[in-house]
């Protein structure tokens, strides 16, 4: 087990390279340190074994190679394509072992052939099973066009290591690995894949050296070579030539008949419509004609490996094999001496690319590699072009088919070999072949493979032979038309749906923002515009845009008692500041006091840190707050909240008493609730020069601090903890167990979280909901002086009015959400029979009214009752213990007066002299009116 | 007939300019709570109540507030014959001189099938192309009891025939038929106090054809009318209740059984307890947007027929019926046991003390003092200042059938 960490300066060319390729900023980092450690697990391997045989490896070696050669990395492919193989090898040695069939013969291939090659001397070429692939193997000496960038990590080991020892280990690997992520991507949707031009590649791989034979005319955009240079003038000066230099120069990806998945021979630029069709190609003449004339120039050559082309929409996708490279390379052999021989150890590397990023490759091979010479200047660091030393031919015809498989066709088993009969000639040899199913004929043992898993005998099969064969539909050019229509509406549709959910998530937003802007709105109220009229309107929305179409109600007699009477109850400059004073006093305190705690226990110096001083009122406060404390869990002390009527805002006249709950990281003990009550006078007399008394209150979970200055506001600061919930969810003996003997009172304590969790949710839900908070001031007054009412919880009351205001359409005015308010008390909604309020503060569903008697429902329903027909019948005051208003003082006409008068305007000029306030209303009641005119 | 009654509908909407001045004010109805539409908001807390003795309850009630078989057959036979004399009238026009025949309908709650028992009175309104003239009207019931009589030699005689302001009653000893006599429109505004009915009669009864067409039209679901039948009785048996037309039962029934998110009608316990919620939540009072009139121009909110006080009173009682009711009382309420002092006195239910509720209203006096002292002021205060008088002419405009229907009590 050898583990190996890249260093990480060998990487930095290639993080360039990925730079500049924008398919692949959309990759993952992860992706992209896999895309840049990847050659290496390859090459790795390949290089040790060369260098020790032993599993002692420095990797520094390697480095220095591919630092050489880092001219390549400008073909920022070379370092994708290995990508999918990374992955691979993280995927477990089970893919390799088990799950990937191309493996395993893969592998048995390799050790197959491994006794044999090992004796070999250097360059032999093995067996004539193999001779397609020797002579593709020629092509690696060729400095890597883009394929190879793409391509095979194979190569790239190679070159570096000078050496290509196993290659047939590699490849299986390789093409295990990419097969793999074959299938996997392609289970995806094809078009997940990032987008390539293959067209664009080869001339990014330019800068090669120059070709070593000039003798040759060689057509470098054709890939022909002509026979001497008159010719070769005539070529460049062609149509066809013209064409295609066009095509190249436009960056035009290559002209993909169909506009399906497709192989592509990139060396003769040719694209197969199937795995076979492309085997059937690279075993052709006219390949082997190119790879010839292309080793000849000591050209690069591509592997052999197909690169899948497929178009949709117009984003190309290459995806080159990496798999069968190093099977080309055997044919290298001419000029490249392969001293290697492979014993087999099993090797398990581990190849730490990056912190995070671990490789874990499994490995049956001990490799010795010989160096050999470059033969040419490889720009490629992978591809630097060595010709790699083959002692592997072995890619057999059964890879073959997986290598090729790369379109993610199925792979599909012959069926009906009985009906095709040999026909021979007379010398008894087989000639040709006729399949009785489909009455065809064919000669080429090769067509007999392909006929036999081909749809149309399968077709031909199933329909005369065995119905339950499985014909995988082939999508016609229509359906796969209509196929990528499909993928494409889906993507729309994913697309629309993801905009709208950002449009949501904006709007939700928004609402934030508007709720912050009625919280300051009310709090600006509360501290500056309390003395006007102005004062009463309640909050307001945000302004500024513009007069909306929406119809406001004119301000009825109901809105304006509720406004006066809201007013009335609303407290005192003087109150707000005291209470404000003993908050933040308090608030500080908590501070200091929780910092002198964590400094007493935690001996650890802890990053400072603010518990929030700031207002917590806010929902993005607060949460920001929650997210801090896990940071500091030394701290016993986490943060301060406020809860009640002060963090809702609804302080009323007279109410100088507020509470604060303090969050502990653990449960509350009565020892830490006393250090507090210590602590506390000495902070407090730090923040401020105001007298304060600070009192403990055991039983009642909390320290009361009351102020010596007129009026004298106190403050209750409750202790509590999560903690102390979640214990409630579990059992009650673990509970018991682990609470410290002195622990504070837990109902208190679940209290005070409540208090937390309804304040959170006052703030969302009724703080921006006109009329909500002013009715909820109102109906809390209501409680405090009617004893009937002073049953109804001020939680339940608050979720009720939230509840009647938000269904009761937008925009309600006070008068008309006060009113609702009734209604819905006297249509039963507390009554016996009624459903009670489902608590959303609460994991289970729980009934806020679940106190009441019935009795206490009863008089509630009745004086709720009676309250409605009194608002009904305009005596609100009565409700509102106020006395009744005068009615505004508008000139107005009498009733019998005939609507004319108005049109004299002699009433109306005698109304110049009303009142500058009535005279504003007036207008606004005015436009209103224009507004609702029907 | 805009906002007649009702807290203003916003006068001088047409005014053309916009120079500051007294503010105008529109009337926007409040809408009332209403549970059922918002039940998404008010998610059960608990396990709903045992809802089947309440339901077997009203079936029960149901059963016996539906006339029997007998009942319905001999009203039936009466109705029929008097349909055919005056169908015969209408086919020969030269029979029967003193007035034409337009039209014959049958209308009212034997048309509509909530009829109650011990209430065998089937109404059909007769629709003359003539001037109803007293006389005529007379004749024409005296043309109808003579057909009768030779249609039915034996029984005929039996048959005793009334005329009254609205037209005239044939009786037999199990049923009778009430005719309603009015006119073609063109005609009403050539009514004459002295020589013919009542205009505003006349008028009621052409509403109460335009009633039984809607209800055949959207009110057929057996739940309305069930609980049709049941609002009367509880109206019958509730004295603060009274002021409820039988038309504004019919709508409230309907709208209590049909009007909410889903469409579907809601069960006969749902629905009884629903309409009681409605009543209490307010609908039909002041500043309410009520339930509007289908069968009127305009929107005219049904409930403005009653008095503010009536309105009160029945928002009151239904108050305190729905209380009772919630502490399990629903027999006293639907008659089964007890009496109607449920309503009026204090009762016990299971330890709970239910209360009545008094009324909130206060008198027309004070409220006419504070108008002149207000110089007209608030406007809607004048529209709720309404003489009484004014309300019952709108009254008898728009719900006929408190006479059509009247004595059904």
């Amino acid at each position: 087990m050898a583990h190996f960490v890249y260093p990480v300066p060998a990487n930095a060319q290639p993080g360039t390279a990925y730079s500049a390729q924008p398919a692949y900023v959309a990759a993952t980092p992860a992706q992209a340190a896999y895309g840049t450690a990847t050659p290496r697990p390859g090459q790795a391997y390949e290089s040790y074994p060369a260098a020790h045989a032993t599993t002692q490896y420095a990797y520094t070696t390697r480095t220095q190679v591919a630092v050489t050669p880092a001219v390549s990395y400008d073909q920022p492919k070379a370092y994708y394509q290995p990508a999918p193989a990374a992955t691979a090898y993280t995927a477990a040695e089970a893919h390799y072992q088990t799950a990937k069939p191309v493996f395993t013969t893969g592998a048995a291939g390799f050790t197959a052939q491994r006794p044999a090659s090992q004796p070999k001397p250097p360059a032999v070429q093995v067996t004539t099973a193999s001779q397609s692939y020797a002579y593709s193997a020629a092509s690696t000496p060729a400095v890597n066009t883009y394929t190879s960038a793409y391509n095979n990590p194979t190569t790239t080991q190679s070159s570096i290591s000078g050496t290509n020892i196993v290659p047939g280990y590699d490849a299986a690997v390789y093409s295990a690995a990419s097969s793999y992520y074959q299938q996997q991507q392609a289970a995806k949707a094809i078009g997940t894949w990032a987008a390539k031009k293959p067209g664009t590649q080869p001339f990014k791989a330019k800068p090669k050296g120059p070709p070593k034979t000039p003798q040759l005319h060689y057509c470098d955009v054709c890939k022909i070579s002509c026979a001497g240079p008159q010719t070769y003038r005539e070529h460049l000066e062609g149509q066809k030539h013209k064409k295609k230099e066009a095509a190249m120069k436009g960056a035009a990806t290559p002209v993909v008949r169909g506009g399906h998945n497709q192989l592509r021979c990139e060396l003769c630029d040719v694209t197969c419509t199937g795995a076979d069709a492309y085997a059937a190609h690279i075993r052709g003449a006219k390949h082997q004609k190119v790879v010839k004339l292309h080793t000849k120039l000591g050209k690069p050559i591509p592997s052999t490996d197909p690169v899948l082309v497929t178009t949709t929409g117009n984003s190309t996708v290459s995806v080159p094999k990496a798999t069968s490279s190093t099977i080309s390379a055997v044919g290298a052999g001419n000029k490249t001496v392969a001293k290697s021989t492979t014993s087999s150890v099993n090797i398990v590397k581990k190849v730490v690319a990056t912190p995070k990023i671990t490789f874990v490759g499994g490995t049956t091979l001990r490799t010795t590699g010989a160096k050999t010479e470059e033969v040419k200047a490889a720009p490629e660091p992978a591809a630097a072009a060595k010709p790699a030393e083959p002692m592997q031919t072995s890619s057999d015809d059964l890879k073959d088919d997986e290598h090729l498989n790369i379109l993610g066709e199925k792979d599909v088993a012959p069926v009906g070999h009985e009906y095709i009969e040999e026909v021979r000639n007379e010398q008894g040899k087989t000639v040709s072949f006729n399949c009785k199913l489909c009455e065809c004929k064919f000669n080429d043992p090769n067509a007999k493979e392909m006929h036999l898993k081909g749809r149309r005998h399968r077709l031909q099969y199933k329909k005369k032979v065995d119905p339950n064969l499985q014909v995988e539909v082939k999508p016609s050019i229509r359906a796969r038309k209509v196929q990528e229509d499909k993928l494409r509406r889906q993507s729309q549709k994913e697309d629309f749906w993801r905009r709208r959910e950002q449009e949501d998530r904006w709007r939700d937003e928004m609402r934030m923002e508007e709720e912050m802007y009625w919280e300051q709105h009310r709090r600006y109220d509360m501290e500056y515009m309390h003395r006007g009229p102005m004062g009463m309107m309640g909050p307001r929305g945000p302004f500024g845009a513009g007069p909306g179409p929406m119809i406001r109600k004119p301000e009825s007699s109901d809105d304006r008692h509720v406004n006066a009477k809201h007013a009335a109850i609303y407290p005192t400059e003087v109150e707000l500041q005291a209470v404000q004073t003993i908050v933040s006093a308090c608030e500080r305190a908590l501070k200091q006091t929780s910092d002198v705690l964590a400094d007493s226990d935690g001996p650890k110096p802890e990053e400072k840190k603010e518990i929030k001083k700031e207002e917590a009122t806010t929902d993005a406060k607060q949460t920001e707050k929650v997210k801090e404390e896990p940071a500091n869990t030394n701290r016993v002390l986490k943060g301060v909240m406020r809860v009640g009527v002060l963090a809702k805002g609804l302080l009323l006249h007279g109410d100088l008493n507020v509470n604060l709950v303090v969050l502990c990281s653990e449960k509350p003990t009565r020892t830490l609730l006393e250090r507090m009550a210590d602590s506390l006078p000495k902070q407090l007399a730090t923040v401020t020069e105001d007298k304060y008394e600070v009192k403990r209150c055991v039983e009642e979970a909390a320290i009361i601090v009351t102020a010596e200055k007129e009026p004298n506001p106190s403050c209750t600061i409750t202790l509590t903890s999560p903690v102390m919930r979640e214990a409630n969810t579990t059992e009650g003996e673990t509970v018991s167990v682990k609470d410290p003997p002195d622990v504070l009172d837990r109902q208190k304590c679940l209290a005070a979280l409540a208090a937390l969790r309804h304040a959170k949710w006052f703030q969302a839900r009724a703080t921006g909901l006109p009329s909500c908070v002013i009715v909820i001031r109102i109906l809390r007054d209501l409680c405090q002086r009617v004893p009937t009412w002073s049953h109804l919880s001020q939680w339940s009351m608050e979720l009720l009015v939230e509840k009647c205001v938000s269904s009761g359409g937008p925009n309600m005015s006070p008068g008309d959400a006060l009113r609702r308010i009734f209604e819905c008390i006297s249509s039963g909604i507390i009554l016996p029979g009624g459903p009670g309020l489902y608590d959303p503060c609460e994991k289970d569903p729980t009934n806020a009214l679940a106190s009441l008697t019935n009795q206490m429902r009863e008089d509630l329903t009745a004086s709720a009752q009676h309250a409605l027909r009194l608002v009904a019948f305009r005596q609100i005051h009565k409700v509102l213990a106020m006395d009744p208003l005068p009615p505004p003082r508008f000139p107005r006409q009498r009733f019998n007066n005939p609507r004319k008068r108005r049109h004299t305007g002699s009433g109306e000029g005698t109304e110049e002299g009303a009142e500058k306030k009535e005279k504003k209303e007036g207008e606004e009641a005015t436009t209103e009116a224009a507004a609702t005119t029907k | 007939m805009r906002g007649r009654g009702g807290p203003p509908m916003g006068r001088g909407m047409m005014r053309p300019n916009f120079r500051p001045g007294p503010p105008f004010r529109a009337f926007i109805p409040h809408i009332p709570f209403d549970l059922v539409q918002c039940e998404s908001t008010f998610p059960r807390a608990k396990s709903a109540p045992e809802e089947k003795p309440f339901t077997e309850a009203l079936l029960k009630r149901n059963v016996d507030l539906t006339p029997s078989a007998p009942e319905q057959a001999s009203v039936l036979a009466l109705v029929s014959k008097i349909q055919t004399i005056l169908d015969n009238l209408v086919v020969t026009p030269g029979a029967f001189e003193a007035a034409q025949i337009e039209e014959v309908r049958q209308v009212g709650s034997f048309k509509k099938g909530t009829m109650m028992t011990g209430h065998n009175v089937a109404d059909i309104v007769v629709l003359l192309k003539t001037l109803p003239t007293k006389e005529a009207v007379a004749a024409l019931g005296s043309k109808v009891q003579e057909e009768l009589k030779l249609l039915e030699p034996i029984e005929g005689k039996v048959l005793t025939m009334l005329t009254n302001d609205s037209g005239f009653e044939m009786s037999s000893a199990e049923a009778s038929v009430k005719c309603l006599i009015t006119t073609i429109p063109p005609n009403l505004k050539k009514l004459d106090p002295e020589l013919h009915l009542d205009g505003k009669i006349m008028q009621s009864h052409l509403a109460a054809i335009r009633h039984s067409r809607w209800f055949e039209e959207n009110a057929q679901h057996s739940s309305i009318k069930v609980l049709i039948r049941l609002l009367k009785d509880l109206r019958n048996r509730f004295e603060g209740l009274q002021p409820l037309t039988p038309w504004i039962i019919e709508l409230l029934s309907h709208f209590a059984v049909v009007n909410h998110p889903s469409r579907q009608p809601l069960a006969i316990n749902g629905a009884f307890r629903r309409s009681l919620q409605l009543l209490s939540a307010g609908l039909f009072l002041p500043g309410s947007v009520g339930i509007a009139d289908p069968c009127e121009q305009g929107t005219v909110r049904v409930h403005v027929v009653m008095t503010l006080e009536q309105q009160d009173q029945v928002c009151f009682t239904a108050q305190t019926l729905l209380r009772v009711l919630s502490h399990g009382g629903f027999k006293q309420i639907l008659g089964l046991e007890g009496n109607a002092s449920i309503a009026t006195e204090m009762s016990v239910w299971e330890g709970v003390v239910v209360t009545p509720s008094d009324k909130a209203y206060e008198k027309i006096e004070k409220k006419e003092d504070e108008e002149e002292m207000e110089e007209d002021a608030d406007e809607s205060v004048r529209r709720k200042t309404c003489s009484v008088k004014q309300y019952q002419n709108i009254q008898s405009i728009c719900h006929p059938e408190t006479q059509e229907d009247a004595d059904e009590s």
